[in-house]
């Protein structure tokens, strides 16, 4: 078990009084986790605490706000990639044969494309086969995570720690220049933004913007890409 | 993936051939082929449907693999109907092609939801008290808690919650408001069951097991005509599609069939083929006018003119000067035609028209005992006596087995051809007076002024009345000639000369000025219309749209057609008749769906409500309102009867029981059982006695008290705050307490005639809800404003039923996967909200008894209220008459611990009471026994031996075995029990199905039709298409009105006070909107008032599918408003600028559509474009700008608020005040600062014009 996977999968998904009771095992192995840097080991420690410190009241409306309303900060892996596209339901039911195929089945009331559910998965895999799983969705890491950057969300750093494991160092400043120009949807208010975005991004984008840059023969990566 | 490179362009692969040259071997890549086989594989198809607001009605197949749905495409397989007719298959649009996004976008709700201070504030409460509706209290009754959440109503802020919490605290709080204020404050509203009928009645079956009050939608959304009531005593019964086929002669009149109707419109273009002429009548070139052979374009608002002129000329050129024997036989029979009305003399010695004339008006009431003063009299045209013709309203309840329409003297029995005109017959002639709207005056309308009193000279017969005075009778026959300027050669008076008389009343001529359509058209149109009906016996048609049931005078509209139709005999006639398809209203197996619905099974009756009066009164848009009886009262009327305010009328209706009410009294009807006990008189007695002495008042008397607040609101299937709410800014800003763009000033502030019979308060409590919860799919703008959000089941994820009026089968929705995430289906969430319900209500509500409040019904024998005049007790008029002068006070029990017991079964009162429907009852213990074995039985607890309703199929079951469209043998005692009210047997219409039932699982394999019953006026059978008013004219069963026939003529009161006796053309009325606002806050630019409509859209079915993005790239993407060249010209706005719009009610930001296709004078938003879309803030309110609604404010009409007279007798969803909103105007002018409110520099600025 790769067990800083599912301590981000825990830390990325909707936040509970269990999460946070069990905040120091997290730290535990965020402290041990070698592979990251530890400057990014520190700021992880120092987002779990920040956790348990607030009202959870208070993480858990910024948690909706964000990740629950508009399509920017989805962790839906697909609607970043094919967006109302029909192909979408193909791609999930491909995903979910990986899962079915590594002797796992879904226990909760999930989509197979949701982030967390994801790294649980590669959690279970071997080192070279999560880093390839993680290597094929690393572009949808770096949008979502400088988005994040550019709301002011600490979220940022769970994908920025997923990124530094496979060895990936986007090129943080361009992509947050380009986000910078993109809406934000985390208010009410700002909603229509969000749409606005999607519009051009169904017309002319259609999730190129998550492809993976770089080619990999890998079959499963086709499920991240456009057929 | 392009081939171009890999594939041979110069060679070819060596091949050898095997099997003697028969086959081949290629190496060629046949990777092209995975696309399809991927495309194609799945592990199930399942049937469902879309459950919009839309008559589509079509069955989908949705294909899903390991349990998600990949995509949906047409079902193929409706039954064939009739040899020669089209197939309804494939039915469908893009727009429900592209609806399984929905069920995995980043935009479902996926979790309850919870506004974070109220979960804060619950949490704290429920800390400190172990009781959830002590909590609830501690919350609600402390201001400042209450208002530290409600004013944070549509700014997000969203928490997950579980479903225990919410259930709980939903629970607690309908327990606290049930106990506190009373179960009538806890309010549900949800429109159109007929798109899934289970879902609909889940909410609605809680809500009437607790007391609660379900509001009507159909009036709400304006959808609901009036005219049809008016003239037929129905709802709204109409042709399928299919019998457009059948017609030789359509109008498609404001109806834009191929936008609007989709499935549907290939049946209006087959029909060319066979020869029929189309005509397409709208104010702008609308998608139908290039699909019909000819089209006219009256001025928008202006219908009723047209139709009138098309009237004259039909009635001048069939009916008088060359009649067509069809016509002169169908109007005798099937007309009130011949019916008399009394004269009533006037001081100039000329007369007005009266009331009907009734049996008891003359000596022993001719014969008859029973009822005399509600049948209506005519001549029998061999004798030329007065006698009482079969059919009328006091036959339907004398019990004699005579309610029919067989030309009959009701005492005799002897055949009878009645008199049409009096001309030939007439004792003397005189001066009759009708009033004349033609002329009122206009800011935007053009009129075509004549006196606003006109005079004709009409033959009359005297005659001595029962009390020894002389009375004066003219027949509607030569009323109705009058009233359409046609002369009957008695006289020089006012009517007209010619068709070119454009200075009288009605000609082809005299509409020219109002709506600018050249009278030879009109003539043209008139004659062939009517020369085709002369031909086929009837098979005219005319499809008519909503719009014109939007403006305040809609029923002028309405009857203008329906008038074109009975006079030409194209009524009940295949291929004929009145097709108003607005609002998916027919919900076939109604009788079977009742009881399920509003638990009828447990108690009756149930609490319902018009929605048009509670919100006008409770979001108080009445303390808004401009418009004055005096501006809509006819010259004739009797104006010491008529004064107030709008909400005094609605307030009177309430007192007299014409129209519901809720909240109902100003006190806890929970409460009253036990005051009445110590008084030691019986509740109802008690109550009688208490409001005489004003110690009990109706909640409507005092909306702004606390005590008569609506306190909870459910919303469900429905977006009300972004799509159907009218008066969008007064709901958010009284009902919910939070930011709203209310611009106009109250009556307080304008110092406006305060109303007589409600209660001033200077200031108007805002926030009167406690809490509003949504159940969506999605988050959509009432959810944003919710202090709750359930997430519901898709329509891929529950079973349900689904029917149509558009077309005779009833077919599934079905759950091809389970919900997603925590989502639940509407049963299942209302099924744990009874739960819940009963377990906190203990130690606070028990046994209880309810006092409910019942209007005067139609289709009940209430419906025979005041036969002469109008009493109001509270004026000391008459005496206080629970179910006469006054709605029916009934004592309720109710069994609170018992709630969820009895949501999940069947109760017993179906045996004890029976079933029915629309007047008619039959006996139903065979079907509820069975019900016993198909959904098995409870075996313990205190519904034990009831049948099971625990699932949605159990729910589903219920309502196709109760009702007799899905189940032959209920069909057959139905219609059995028709025939001892009208005398003749009509069981011969459903015999031949009594075996056939209609399951669940039959409709899950392929839609099935429907059999023919009594609750509708059609029939379904191998012979003819379903056609509304068949089995009126071809089995003799009277129409459910007064006379029993076809009504021209309206004799109530407040019908000839406000004008509408007849048909008549009235300007729009004047709103008032536009003169405080124009040109007070100029950004430099021209402005200009144009009026605003707001048709169907293209791109969505109201407001559902036009945020999914699919839609959007279709249009052009955010609000856009269509106008003229013209007008945009003197605006100087070219096509994409954004422009303001508004008014005093509120405001909208939109793009500009500058096109030819709209004329001058108009603007354009299509119905409900959501407001999250790419909307800026507008300059005028400095809020994001607003939905279609948010420059509409709802203006209720007096005559539609009459009751307990025939078919003017309330009926949820079935008469009532209507919120029509196509008289509003707004101003219209170029956007200088297109402000996106979001501080992100994306901001832009528009030149000025020049």
């Amino acid at each position: 078990m790769i067990k800083i996977f599912a301590v981000l999968a825990r830390l990325m998904d909707y936040p509970t009084a269990e999460l946070i009771e069990s905040r120091s095992a997290l730290i535990d192995v965020v402290r041990e986790e070698t592979r990251l840097p530890v400057s990014l080991r520190d700021s992880l420690t120092a987002f779990i605490q920040q956790l348990g410190t607030g009202d959870l009241l208070d993480a858990q409306e910024d948690y909706v706000s964000l990740f629950d309303r508009g399509r920017s900060l989805s962790l839906l892996l697909f609607e970043h990639v094919h967006g109302e596209s029909r192909d979408r339901g193909q791609a999930m039911v491909d995903l979910l044969q990986q899962y079915r195929d590594a002797g796992l089945e879904l226990s909760v009331k999930e989509l197979p494309d949701y982030i967390p559910l994801y790294l649980e998965y590669l959690a279970t895999r071997s080192e070279a086969e999560a880093a390839q799983g993680l290597g094929d969705v690393h572009p949808i890491l770096a949008l979502l995570s400088a988005r994040l950057q550019e709301r002011g969300s600490n979220y940022h750093l769970l994908f920025d720690a997923l990124l530094a494991m496979i060895g990936i160092q986007p090129n943080m400043g361009e992509l947050r220049g380009k986000v910078a120009t993109e809406p934000r949807d985390d208010t009410a208010a700002a909603m229509d933004k969000v749409w606005e975005e999607e519009m051009v991004a169904f017309v002319e984008d259609k999730g190129a913007s998550c492809r993976p840059t770089q080619s990999t023969n890998q079959t499963h990566t086709l499920h991240f890409r456009e057929n | 993936m392009s081939h171009f490179i890999d594939r041979l362009n110069f060679f070819k692969r060596t091949q050898t051939p095997f099997s003697n040259g028969h086959g081949a071997m290629t190496e060629e890549s046949r990777d092209w082929e995975d696309g399809y086989r991927k495309r194609w594989q799945h592990d199930k198809v399942v049937r469902s449907t879309h459950g919009v607001n839309c008559t589509g009605s079509c069955s989908w197949k949705i294909y899903v693999k390991n349990g998600l749905v990949t995509w949906e495409t047409q079902q193929t397989d409706y039954p064939r109907t009739r040899p020669d007719l089209p197939n309804h298959e494939p039915r469908g649009c893009p727009r429900g092609a592209s609806y399984s996004w929905y069920m995995y976008s980043a935009n479902r709700l996926k979790y309850p939801l919870m506004r974070r201070q109220l979960m804060e504030l619950w949490r704290g409460a429920r800390s400190k008290n172990p009781d959830p509706v002590t909590a609830w209290a501690s919350i609600v009754e402390n201001p400042a808690m209450a208002q530290s959440y409600k004013t944070r109503r549509g700014l997000g802020g969203f928490v997950r919650s579980s479903w225990d919490e919410v259930n709980e605290l939903i629970a607690a709080a309908n327990v606290y408001t049930a106990k506190q204020y009373g179960p009538d404050r806890v309010i549900g509203f949800s429109p159109i069951p007929a798109m899934s009928m289970v879902s609909y009645a889940a909410g609605s079956r809680y809500l009437s097991l607790i007391g609660g009050v379900c509001l009507s939608f159909y009036d709400w959304y304006c959808d609901l005509p009036p005219a049809s009531p008016m003239v037929w005593g129905e709802q709204t019964d109409v042709p399928e599609s299919a019998d457009w086929y059948n017609s030789s002669y359509i109008i498609a009149w404001g109806s834009n069939v191929p936008q609007t109707r989709t499935p549907d419109a290939h049946f209006f273009t087959e029909v060319r083929y066979k020869g029929t002429k189309t005509v397409a009548i709208t104010p702008d070139y609308a998608e139908v006018a290039k699909h019909a052979d000819q089209w006219l374009n009256p001025k928008q608002g202006t219908d009723a003119a047209l139709a009138m002129a098309f009237g004259h000329v039909i009635l001048k050129e069939f009916h008088v000067d060359k009649p067509s024997a069809y016509f002169t036989d169908y109007v005798r029979r099937y007309t009130d035609w011949p019916n008399l009305v009394l004269l009533e003399a006037r001081d100039d010695g000329s007369y007005q028209a009266g009331r009907f004339a009734r049996a008891s008006d003359f000596v022993s009431g001719l014969g008859e005992e029973q009822n005399p003063d509600w049948k209506t009299v005519a001549i029998d045209d061999a004798t030329g006596e007065i006698i009482s013709p079969n059919g009328s309203i006091g036959y339907r309840w004398d019990g004699r087995g005579q309610w029919n329409l067989q030309q009959k003297d009701g005492k005799t029995h002897e055949d009878v051809a009645l008199s049409l005109s009096l001309v030939a017959r007439h004792d003397t002639v005189v001066d009759v007076a009708l009033p004349y709207f033609g002329g009122v005056p206009s800011d935007y309308f053009q009129g075509n002024t004549l006196k606003d009193i006109l005079k004709y000279k009409l033959p009359a017969r005297k005659v001595t009345l029962a009390d020894g005075s002389e009375g004066l009778l003219v027949s509607v026959y030569d009323l109705n000639m009058a009233n359409y300027g046609v002369g009957c050669g008695l006289g020089a008076d006012d009517s007209a000369k010619d068709f070119n008389d454009a200075k009288a009343p009605y000609t082809p001529a005299w509409q020219e000025a109002i709506t600018g359509v050249p009278r030879d058209k009109v003539i043209r149109i008139a004659r062939e219309f009517a020369d085709t009906a002369d031909k086929t016996k009837g098979k005219s048609m005319i499809i008519v749209g909503a719009g014109m049931n939007h403006w305040y005078h809609m029923d002028m509209n309405y009857r203008g057609l329906i008038n074109m139709l009975a006079m030409c005999g194209c009524v009940g006639q295949s291929g004929g008749g009145w097709a108003h398809y607005v609002g998916q209203e027919k919900l076939r197996p109604q009788t079977g769906w009742l009881p399920l619905a509003f638990g009828l099974d447990w108690s009756r009756p149930p609490r319902q409500m018009n929605g048009t009066s509670f919100f006008y009164n409770h979001s108080s848009q009445w303390r808004y309102e401009k418009l004055e009886i005096k501006e809509i009262l006819s010259p004739l009327a009797n104006k010491a009867r008529q004064s107030g305010n709008l909400i005094d009328y609605n307030v009177r209706a309430e007192r007299m029981g014409w129209l519901p009410s809720a909240p109902q009294l100003n006190t806890n009807p929970l409460r009253i059982a036990q005051a009445a006990k110590d008084a030691g008189m019986s509740p109802a007695d008690y109550t009688v006695a208490s409001l005489k002495s004003g110690k009990i008042a109706f909640a409507a008397e005092d909306p702004d008290n606390a005590q008569n607040f609506p306190r909870n609101l459910f919303v469900w299937r429905s977006n009300l705050l972004g799509s159907s709410g009218k008066g969008h800014e007064y709901l958010l800003k009284y009902l919910l307490g939070t930011k709203h763009g209310v611009q106009g000033k109250d009556l307080g502030e304008m110092g406006g005639v305060k109303p007589q019979e409600v209660k001033w308060h200077q200031d108007a409590p805002e926030g009167k809800l406690d809490l509003l919860v949504t159940l969506d799919f999605r988050m959509s703008t009432t959810c944003l404003y919710s202090d709750i959000v359930l997430p519901t089941a898709t329509w891929y994820e529950k079973d349900d039923l689904n029917t149509s009026d558009m077309h005779p089968f009833i077919h599934p929705l079905t759950a091809a996967v389970d919900p997603s995430w925590e989502a639940r289906s509407d049963w299942e969430i209302y099924k744990g909200i009874a739960k819940e319900f009963s377990r906190v209500c203990v130690g606070h509500l028990g046994v209880e008894t309810d006092l409910v409040t019942l209007p005067l019904l139609h289709d009940a024998p209430a419906e025979l209220g005041q036969a002469f005049g109008v009493k109001d007790w509270k004026k000391g008029q008459c005496d206080l008459i629970p179910g006469k002068t006054a709605p029916a006070l009934i004592a309720v029990e109710r069994n609170y611990p018992e709630t969820y017991a009895r949501f999940t079964s069947i109760g017993p009162l179906m045996e004890k009471l029976g079933n029915g429907g629309k007047g008619i009852g039959w006996n139903t213990e065979t079907e509820i026994a069975f019900l016993g074995k198909l959904n098995h039985q409870h075996t313990s607890g205190t519904n034990e031996g009831r049948p099971c309703l625990n699932s949605a199929i159990d729910a589903a079951e219920m309502i196709l075995s109760l009702a007799p469209e899905t189940n032959g043998q209920v069909a057959v005692k139905a219609w059995a029990a028709l025939s001892k009210i009208t005398g003749i047997d009509h069981t011969h219409l459903a015999l031949n199905k009594e075996d056939e039932k209609i399951r669940f699982r039959d409709i899950v394999a392929q839609p099935r039709k429907i059999i023919s019953s009594p609750t509708w006026s059609g029939l379904e059978d191998e012979h003819v298409s379903y056609n509304a008013g068949y089995t009126n004219v071809h089995e003799l069963i009277p129409w459910r009105t007064l006379t029993g026939r076809q009504q021209f003529y309206l004799d109530h009161d407040w019908m000839r006070d406000f004008g509408e006796s007849m048909l008549v053309y009235r300007p729009p009325i004047n709103t008032k909107t536009i003169k405080p606002m124009l040109n007070q806050k100029s950004n430099g630019n021209p402005e200009l008032a144009l009026n605003w409509i707001t048709p169907h859209q293209k791109w969505g079915i109201h407001s559902t599918y036009t945020d999914n993005l699919l839609m959007l790239t279709l249009s052009r993407g955010g609000p856009i408003v269509w106008m003229s060249e013209d007008d945009a010209k003197k605006l100087g706005i070219v096509d994409n600028d954004w422009i303001d719009l508004f008014n005093a009610n509120g405001a909208i930001a939109a793009r500009a559509v500058v096109s030819q296709r709209v004329m001058p004078g108009m603007v354009m938003m299509y119905h409900a474009q959501e407001r999250i879309v790419n909307v800026p803030g507008s300059a005028i309110t400095g809020e994001r700008g607003g939905i279609h609604n948010s420059v509409t404010r709802v203006c209720p009409k007096p005559t539609h608020m009459i009751g307990g007279y025939a078919q003017q007798a309330y009926g949820f969803n079935y008469y009532g005040t209507v919120g029509s909103n196509r008289d509003e105007f707004v101003i219209v002018r170029k956007m200088t600062n297109v402000d996106w409110l979001d501080g992100e520099g994306n901001d832009t600025i528009q030149e000025a014009v020049k």
